[in-house]
């Protein structure tokens, strides 16, 4: 047999190997994508079920959506909730393993422990959440009372709602980007903030010089992760808020909820969950683009 | 002459043969006596403790009826989102559904389900016992049409009383009972903060706890509806109740926006709020309940009237049939069963089951002893308030219209930036109102 007579038969064999779960991921994946885009060019809606295939107005919705006050604040609560979110995570996630970079029996069970948030179900942790945040059996209550301290009940409060879930989503998935960077910690060698010390550095100056640079494309990495993770931040806002007060708390998806599944707008919620889509991946490619070019220049 | 007469060569086995034989006939009776044998029924509807104790008389039905029962349950947006989805697309998943109250006027108006007359009105389909008309009018009304057209039977009933937890708080203050919104600000306002307690308690679906107030004023969420469905969301009227309600729950607990009506009903239970106003199925555990901690300080009586009406909220849920459902006899075996006077008396008198909708049931002397707590007559409230949306205007008629949930969504937002103070309640309404008719407008609503 020839050479490219085995090149094609091994192209072959992978394309047949791949097939079957390329298929699925088809299936499972860009079909429902496929589905929801064909879906928002139409005015969709439960009550009406000839609406599901009307395409005389195909724009109407992506039309409507500039002039929707609160698609436009969603838009808004989602980019403060993800740059805060995304801000507390990647800095306290770095600190604690920073914090707890050193080997020690005691310091790899504290390491266990503060991954708890994470492995837990979004709903369990909207749940402990929620007991924490109500004012007449929150221990946090409790303990305000005995310090003759009167605090707001911070879910209800339009000052505190938005930091309310900002302060959950940080505790859920602090444990990820300190994961994260405990891993990144650890290949760093010895060998150079030992020199740094001997050449008369402090421990500022060896994390500022030494150790930051070496860390620094896990903090993006992580990051990137977040901010894409934290456009999910879904069961802690119907739990804790329902969007309220008002529509404070209301971030994209769950206004796109909201318009599917209690007014029924089927047709205009796609046309929302397309725009939300596009702007993730706009991020993903930008941060991917980001990268890449920081790696041509190093 | 051997005179052998015909009888007397009747022999006792003889008998006995043609006894058996004789026997033999009814076989085929009895088989036509369960004409749906081996249909298997499939119904749906939301988790509800009416289906979790219905399911305990299922295998009887299935016993003489031959059919068998697949009743699926799930959580109520789940199954709202679920049979919406199966009839709007016209499917035939289901024998039987959960007509449930928010949808009822829609899935009535496009044709999604049965007419159940051509049932009732057929001695043969149903007996003249089953009465549809014993059903309590008012528990009726979401689930018929323009003609009168009857497309589901109410199963649970839903009538707004006023539940008072501390009325030894409130001898002492020298209070009396609030009969009107004047007097049930005051009350509220005294009793807040007095040993630890809060005047009043509530939960976050404002959109069922704020339209009587609005009404109480004048004002309605639509103009005429089910006719006309303009919003009046920023009329004088409206905004008065608007603020009414905003004002009162300054005398609720810390983070009552955000409350679960379990929450608010655990506050009452407890004692740590006073006043708690909604369904009559959530205020009467603290007479009824063995959780509640405040038996003896409590009553339940009417919620207070407003100036201009004295509309107190009721709904119910009914069972009906799909347009294309398979089985549709079937089906109506089960609702005839499920609904029957004999089911829901035992449901009254084995488990204390008390928001039936048969008016014969809820004035009987058996469902009045077992709902009569401290002399307080627990059934003639709730019927009096389930009767009142049948009686003259159907003032309840906003809430079944199927532009109601997008109406419902953003009064629910507007109430919230009153109530937080974000805006002044004339500037919130205003904006909803806008909002309102874009939101309609954009889902194709001719306004």
């Amino acid at each position: 047999m020839s050479e490219s007579g085995i090149d094609g038969e091994r192209r072959r064999f992978i394309a047949f190997a791949l097939a079957p779960s390329l298929i699925v991921l088809f299936a499972v994946a860009v079909l429902p994508a496929i589905y929801l885009v064909v879906t928002s060019l139409t005015p969709f809606q439960l009550t009406n079920p000839g609406s599901a295939i009307d395409f005389s107005a195909p724009l109407r919705n992506y039309r409507l959506l500039p002039g929707d006050p609160r698609f436009v604040n969603s838009l808004i609560v989602q980019a403060k909730l993800s740059c805060w979110s995304v801000l507390f995570q990647v800095l306290l996630g770095m600190l604690l393993a920073l914090l707890l970079n050193v080997p020690s029996r005691f310091v790899e069970f504290a390491r266990t422990f503060f991954l708890i948030p994470m492995v837990l179900p979004p709903i369990v942790v909207a749940v402990i959440w929620k007991l924490i945040y109500t004012p007449d059996i929150s221990p946090l209550y409790y303990a305000a009372q005995a310090l003759h301290v009167t605090m707001p009940a911070l879910t209800s409060s339009v000052d505190f709602a938005l930091t309310s879930i900002v302060i959950a989503d940080t505790w859920e998935w602090l444990p990820f980007t300190f994961l994260m960077v405990l891993a990144a910690l650890q290949t760093i060698p010895d060998e150079y903030s030992e020199a740094a010390l001997v050449d008369g550095a402090s421990r500022l100056q060896i994390f500022w010089y030494v150790t930051l640079p070496f860390i620094t494309p896990i903090l993006v990495i992580s990051g990137m992760f977040r901010l894409i993770d934290s456009v999910k931040a879904f069961p802690l806002i119907f739990l804790l808020t329902s969007g309220g007060p008002g529509t404070v708390t209301e971030v994209t998806n769950y206004y796109a909820y909201l318009l599917a599944f209690d007014t029924n707008e089927i047709g205009y919620s796609s046309a929302v969950t397309v725009v939300m889509l596009l702007l993730v991946c706009g991020i993903s490619l930008g941060l991917v683009w980001m990268g890449r070019r920081r790696e041509a220049m190093a | 002459m051997k005179n052998t007469s015909r009888t007397s060569s009747i022999t006792r086995r003889t008998l006995l043969k043609a006894s058996a034989a004789l026997a033999a006939f009814p076989a085929p009776l009895i088989a036509q006596t369960k004409p749906f044998a081996g249909i298997t029924l499939h119904g749906a509807s939301f988790q509800h403790r009416f289906f979790t104790l219905l399911q305990k008389y299922i295998p009887e039905f299935e016993e003489s009826s031959g059919m068998k029962v697949d009743l699926q349950l799930s959580a109520f947006p789940v199954y709202n989102q679920q049979a919406n989805l199966e009839l709007s697309s016209g499917g035939s998943a289901y024998d039987f559904v959960n007509v449930t109250f928010i949808l009822a006027a829609r899935w009535v108006a496009a044709g999604l389900l049965t007419d159940l007359d051509e049932f009732t009105s057929d001695p043969n389909l149903t007996p003249a016992e089953w009465n549809p008309k014993d059903f309590v009018d008012g528990a009726q009304v979401p689930y018929r049409d323009a003609k009168g057209a009857t497309y589901g039977y109410s199963w649970e009933g839903g009538a707004m009383l006023m539940g008072l937890s501390r009325m030894d708080l409130m001898e002492k203050k020298g209070l009396k009972i609030p009969k009107t919104f004047a007097e049930l600000q005051q009350v509220c306002a005294e009793i807040n903060g007095t040993d630890g307690v809060a005047g009043i308690t509530s939960f976050q679906l404002h959109h069922w706890n704020l339209p009587p107030y609005i009404q109480g004023f004048g004002g309605n969420i639509f103009r005429k509806p089910p006719g006309d469905i303009m919003p009046t969301l920023n009329t004088p009227e409206t905004i008065q109740g608007i603020e009414f309600y905003a004002n009162l729950l300054k005398s609720a607990p810390r983070g009552v926006l955000t409350y679960t009506e379990d929450q608010a009903r655990q506050s009452l239970l407890t004692g740590r709020a006073n006043i708690f106003i909604h369904s009559s199925s959530w205020v009467t555990p603290i007479l009824l309940s063995e959780e509640s901690k405040v038996k003896d300080t409590s009553r339940v009586v009417r919620s207070p009237a407003g100036p201009v009406h004295d509309y107190p909220a009721s709904n119910s849920q009914g069972l009906g049939i799909p347009k294309n459902a398979k089985n549709k006899k079937a089906a109506w075996e089960f609702i005839k069963w499920a609904l029957s006077p004999d089911i829901s008396m035992r449901l009254v008198k084995e488990h204390g089951h008390s928001s039936v909708c048969r008016r014969s049931i809820i004035t009987s002397e058996a469902y009045r002893k077992l709902n009569t707590v401290n002399g307080q007559d627990l059934g003639a409230m709730y019927l009096e308030v389930l009767e009142l949306p049948a009686k003259g205007e159907n003032y309840m008629a906003y809430r079944t219209v199927k532009e109601f949930p997008i109406v419902g969504d953003v009064l629910n937002k507007a109430f919230e930036q009153v109530a937080t103070g974000q805006l002044p309640a004339k500037d919130a309404m205003n904006a909803a109102q806008d909002q309102a008719i874009a939101a309609l407008r954009r889902a194709g609503t001719q306004l």
